[in-house]
């Protein structure tokens, strides 16, 4: 027996009075992969989440989730997923025990297997210490982990993840992506992950689908995604006083010339990154001083750029895909 | 234990632990009807002489139903504040997606009013008790008073729930308060309605917290009575049904607008 797409939805759309939030999302995502959503605030993210965990009625489209009708069969929909949605809203009077005991008891869950799973997502989530302190003295990234632990309390087969990391620091955002590797990898749980963060859909999707507007406008593998954009560029800084000339002819060798900051000659590198070396030396042959060399890998962001022409926000605050080498001389 | 029970006492044990846990909503709500019971039995002391006032030892053991429904009334107030503060805190969207079963998201907030105002109660009847206050009813009209006051909260929890599930808004709640207590002044609470005249008397007459407060102010005053405790038990089920009814229709409204 075939076992079904965790998520398929064909012609998602929502519309809020003349608003279209989402206008038409077409997705599956197959059994045990960690599916990526990525796009900048306002996309349509988080409202078609809400769509596939029930919250939200699609204005038109279908979506069937864990197998089952988002609409028809909600409350099957809802057995069969786990949900820590934006902002990790967890009661702040309660402690972390309590709050899982209490979901597990909402998913129907008796009191020994409720206490039995508690403590082990506490301990796989690293609250064991915490487990007893009120929610209300919890970090950002503590809570965060919490609220992963209680929507896996009922060993869910799909688990939504709406921008799971946002607002946190590096540290317990690290943290976090071990987490679900962890979860992904140990228990095979289809994972739904939007973020605003490319650092992070490409560290933790095995497929990402961007969206802008509403709109699917690039879907694949990180690395398919990255390779329509292009070969990487190579910037060599010869300094704001110096003349870029020299460095420019040789350049030209290897590749077309792309628009760089001034005092920098920019190529396009046709035989990509392993070119490095001969530019080096051809540079260093034909005595061109050099500040700097900056290789520039095609990053999601410049995939962004390409669906849409305009860059991602919040692109910078996730740090990038670039790679960067200096000072040759 | 069926799924359904687990989840409406999972819910019910919330509420209350929330409720303990934020002394500095209960303690307000528990003090200022204790502190007008205190005033009150002192300043007016005295009208328990007036003619047609009627036959009590004093004004605090004819007060002390009164302070209790006052009680229900505040801690009512803020359970319906609780549920909205939920829906502000992205808490009760939680609740929506797990499969628990809708009604018992408004009865985990009923119940937790419930054995509040019940608790509640007993706490009100020891203060008036070391104070003087020797009901004529002995416990069973105690436990009378302290069993309708439970309902009477349930039901005033339950109104206030339905305010915070249609507004989404802790503010909206508490602007339903005034309005609530006007009606408990527009009774016999305070004063019996035989020494009322011209309006407020007649207000008082078709208020149903008059006739609620009179069948359980009968245990304390004048002896453990079935048939008037039995008018106050059914306004306080009236309360309730109407309460929990609201509740759920906004509650439906929320669930079927999104």
């Amino acid at each position: 027996m075939t076992v079904p797409d965790p998520i398929v939805a064909e012609g998602l759309v929502r519309r809020f009075g003349t608003i279209e939030a989402v206008a038409g999302v077409d997705l599956v995502v197959r059994p045990g992969e960690i599916f990526g959503f990525l796009g900048p605030n306002g996309a349509g993210k988080s409202t078609t989440v809400r769509m596939l965990t029930t919250l939200l009625r699609p204005t038109e489209g279908t979506a069937r989730v864990a197998g089952f009708d988002v609409v028809a069969e909600a409350d099957q929909v809802r057995r069969s997923i786990g949900v820590a949605l934006q902002d990790a809203a967890i009661d702040p009077l309660m402690t972390g025990r309590e709050l899982l005991r209490l979901q597990a008891v909402l998913h129907g869950i008796d009191r020994a297997q409720a206490n039995e799973r508690g403590d082990a997502l506490l301990e796989t989530v690293g609250l064991t210490g915490a487990a007893d302190r009120r929610v209300g003295t919890y970090s950002g990234g503590m809570r965060r982990r919490l609220d992963l632990a209680m929507s896996l309390i009922h060993e869910p087969q799909v688990l939504f993840l709406d921008e799971p990391t946002t607002g946190l620091d590096p540290n317990s955002r690290f943290a976090l992506w071990d987490e679900v590797r962890k979860l992904n990898r140990e228990s095979g749980t289809t994972v739904f992950l939007t973020t605003q963060y490319m650092e992070e859909a490409d560290e933790l999707a095995g497929r990402i689908a961007i969206i802008d507007g509403g709109k699917i406008v690039a879907e694949g593998s990180p690395a398919q995604l990255k390779a329509k954009v292009g070969e990487p560029t190579l910037q060599v800084t010869v300094g704001p006083n110096h003349d870029t000339l020299p460095a420019e002819q040789v350049l030209m060798a290897f590749g077309d010339p792309v628009p760089a900051e001034p005092g920098s000659v920019a190529v396009r590198l046709a035989g990509g990154a392993a070119q490095i070396a001969s530019v080096v030396r051809a540079l260093d042959e034909a005595k061109v001083e050099v500040e700097g060399i900056e290789l520039h890998m095609p990053s999601l962001d410049d995939v962004f750029q390409q669906a849409t022409g305009r860059r991602l926000e919040g692109a910078e605050g996730a740090g990038s895909a670039d790679s960067e080498v200096t000072a040759v001389q | 234990m069926s799924v359904a029970v687990a989840q409406y006492s999972g819910l019910s044990r919330r509420a209350i632990i929330n409720t303990f846990r934020q002394p500095r909503y209960f303690i307000p709500s528990l003090l200022f009807p204790l502190m007008f019971m205190a005033l009150s039995s002192a300043a007016f002391q005295r009208t328990t002489d007036l003619p047609g006032f009627p036959a009590t030892d004093s004004f605090l053991q004819f007060l002390v139903s009164t302070t209790i429904i006052q009680g229900a009334l505040f801690s009512s107030i803020a359970a319906g504040s609780a549920m909205a503060t939920d829906i502000e805190s992205g808490f009760f969207e939680r609740l929506i997606a797990s499969p628990v079963a809708r009604t018992s998201i408004v009865a985990g907030r009923v119940m937790g009013s419930l054995v509040f105002g019940f608790l509640q109660s007993w706490l009100y009847f020891g203060v008036a008790f070391a104070f003087g206050m020797r009901p004529e009813g002995g416990f069973f009209g105690m436990l009378g008073v302290a069993t309708v006051a439970a309902v009477f909260s349930a039901g005033v929890g339950s109104i206030a729930s339905s305010f915070a599930i249609r507004t989404g808004s802790s503010e909206a709640v508490q602007g339903a308060f005034p309005l609530l207590f006007s009606l408990m002044f527009l009774s016999s609470g305070f004063f019996p309605r035989t020494l009322m005249h011209g309006w407020f008397q007649d207000a008082a007459g078709i208020n149903p917290l008059s006739h609620m407060i009179e069948g359980l102010r009968y245990q304390i005053i004048a002896g453990f009575n079935l048939g008037e405790l039995a008018v106050s038990l059914a306004i306080a089920a009236g309360f309730f049904a109407f309460g929990v009814s609201m509740a759920l229709l906004a509650l439906r409204r929320r669930l079927t607008s999104t």
